[in-house]
């Protein structure tokens, strides 16, 4: 037993030696890695750490510079360019005359309009839109909202008026479908200065909205056209302009409005000064994909009232004339994009009819209507290039005795339009 | 005047129906379930096509989108959940 013990242990004593080195080795590698880590730690690191803190610190003050507090300011912006090439024929007392332009710019059309969004938290939303169109600089709108509470927004200032949904939601270059906007819309002031509520409103599976405005009114013209935008009012009266919406369907696919707008439009001390404006308007929106295609149908129905009143002769102002001041206008357009398809799903086919009648016996009285189609390349979800063919024909309905009848018109023009929103 | 009259009544039906509805809805001014458990992108592909197409995410930063939301609201009139939903989807998709 003892023996035996005494063989064991001079076996282990002898092939414990090589582990006794390797502790040694490893001990004293332990010991170098120590000694150069901590002179790294007193030297070179130490300059290093140094650079990238002051690099740090100067990244947080940069970035604490520039944090967001509770005012964000942004641009945004449209641009639309193209070219029109017109020829009209007009045909007076039997006489035809034929008249054809091309034009660089499109200047019924043109516009360069940065929008500039100011908000301050997510209660408050400045919105200013400058335009250059037409050779001239212009305001679209200059407003104010405050969101007030749930589904309430108040905004003041100079805004779009909620009559119909074409200038409000649809009119943008990069939005419309066609080259060009329906006829009529512009019957109706489409900006004033005043206030406004508006709000959306669940109601179960449905939708609705609502928009109503207080604003200084449109003002009656020598001619019993209407001109709005004034900031300061032509009468005591304010007009009262209400757009109520439903969204009858969960999907928001289907949107219908109706619209009215009612003031005074007389000027005091002027022949018009008794008369009243009463405006209606109808819209549809119908957006929906029936895969590979996605349709969208919108259309809007106008209706202008003003009362009858008695204008100066402007062939003899010492007399007057009279007439029934009642304009209509109307357009219906449809659109089919393949979204489905691959190879086609950047073009869009668009096709619209507008109808535009008004007063007959006036100065500027005519039956209009048009057809326009046009085939579109989304460039991307915000930039366009359109092709818009529109055929419009206008019979007058002007009165031959105030020398205002000016026959039948007929026009064919091609757009070729490149739109952005930036 | 006849056909005035026939307008004005009909204007004046649909103004009431709408106002009614309306009126209705601030009573019971809430979403069904379903509508409730939309997600933003659901929204987002609903909405912004009623006017133009669906906007890419990657357009604008997340503060960016905030104010587009506010600026959206205003002409679509879309509900304040709406809103918060499809910016929600469009900060975090960038």
């Amino acid at each position: 037993m003892f023996v035996s013990e005494l063989h064991v242990a001079k076996i282990n004593k002898k092939h414990m030696k090589p582990h006794n080195l390797l502790k040694k080795q490893l001990l004293l590698l332990t010991l170098l890695l120590s000694v150069i880590t901590g002179l790294r730690a007193q030297t070179v690191p130490a300059t290093i750490d140094s650079s990238i803190y002051d690099r740090l610190n100067y990244l947080e003050e940069q970035v604490n510079y520039h944090k967001s507090g509770d005012d964000h300011f942004m641009v945004v912006g449209l641009a639309t360019f193209g070219f029109a090439s017109n020829s009209t024929t007009n045909i007076l007392n039997g006489v035809s005359t034929n008249s054809k332009t091309n034009s660089l710019g499109d200047a019924d059309h043109f516009e360069f309009s940065p929008m500039f969004l100011w908000r301050h938290g997510k209660k408050f939303l400045m919105e200013f839109e400058p335009s250059f169109s037409n050779n001239g600089l212009g305001v679209n709108w200059a407003d104010i909202s405050y969101f007030a509470a749930p589904n309430l927004i108040i905004k003041a200032g100079y805004f779009v008026l909620p009559f119909g949904t074409y200038s409000k939601r649809q009119a943008a270059g990069w939005i419309n479908k066609l080259a060009t906007d329906p006829m009529g819309l512009s019957g109706v002031p489409t900006t004033d200065y005043g206030v406004e509520v508006s709000g959306g409103l669940p109601m179960g599976s449905m939708k609705m909205n609502y928009d109503f405005a207080l604003t200084n009114g449109s003002q009656l013209n020598a001619d019993g056209t209407l001109s709005g935008g004034n900031i300061v009012d032509n009468n005591n009266n304010k007009t009262l302009t209400g757009r109520l919406g439903i969204l009858p369907f969960s999907n928001s696919s289907l949107e219908l409005g109706v619209s009215g707008m009612f003031g005074k439009v007389g000027t005091p001390g002027m022949i018009n000064e008794r008369a009243k404006g009463n405006m209606y308007a109808f819209d549809l929106n119908y957006v929906k994909t029936f895969i590979p295609f996605l349709v969208n149908i919108k259309s809007q129905y106008n209706i202008v009232n003003v009362s009858k009143v008695d204008y100066v002769n402007p062939v003899d102002t010492t007399t007057t004339y009279s007439f029934d001041n009642h304009s209509t206008n109307a357009f219906v357009q449809f659109s089919i994009r393949p979204t489905g398809i691959q190879a086609l799903h950047d073009l869009e086919l668009a096709g619209r009819y507008t109808t535009y009648n008004t007063p007959v016996n006036s100065t500027w009285g005519s039956d209009q209507s048009s057809y326009s189609v046009g085939l579109n390349y989304w460039m991307s979800w915000r930039s366009v290039i359109r092709f818009t063919y529109e055929k419009y024909t206008g019979n007058s309905t002007a009165s031959s005795v105030l020398n205002a009848y000016t026959g039948q018109t007929k026009s064919n023009t091609f757009y070729l339009q490149f739109s952005i929103q930036l | 005047m006849k056909k005035f009259n026939l307008l004005y009544k009909v204007s004046f039906a649909l103004i009431l129906l709408f106002s009614s509805v309306t009126l209705f809805s601030l009573n019971s001014c809430a979403p069904s379930k379903a509508v409730a458990a939309k997600s933003g992108v659901q929204l987002w592909s609903e909405n912004c096509q009623r006017c133009h197409n669906t906007p890419s995410p990657a357009t604008f930063s997340p503060e960016i989108w905030e104010t587009v939301g506010l600026h959206m609201q205003t002409r679509a009139l879309i509900t304040d959940k709406e809103r918060e939903k499809i910016v929600e989807f469009l900060k975090a998709s960038r």
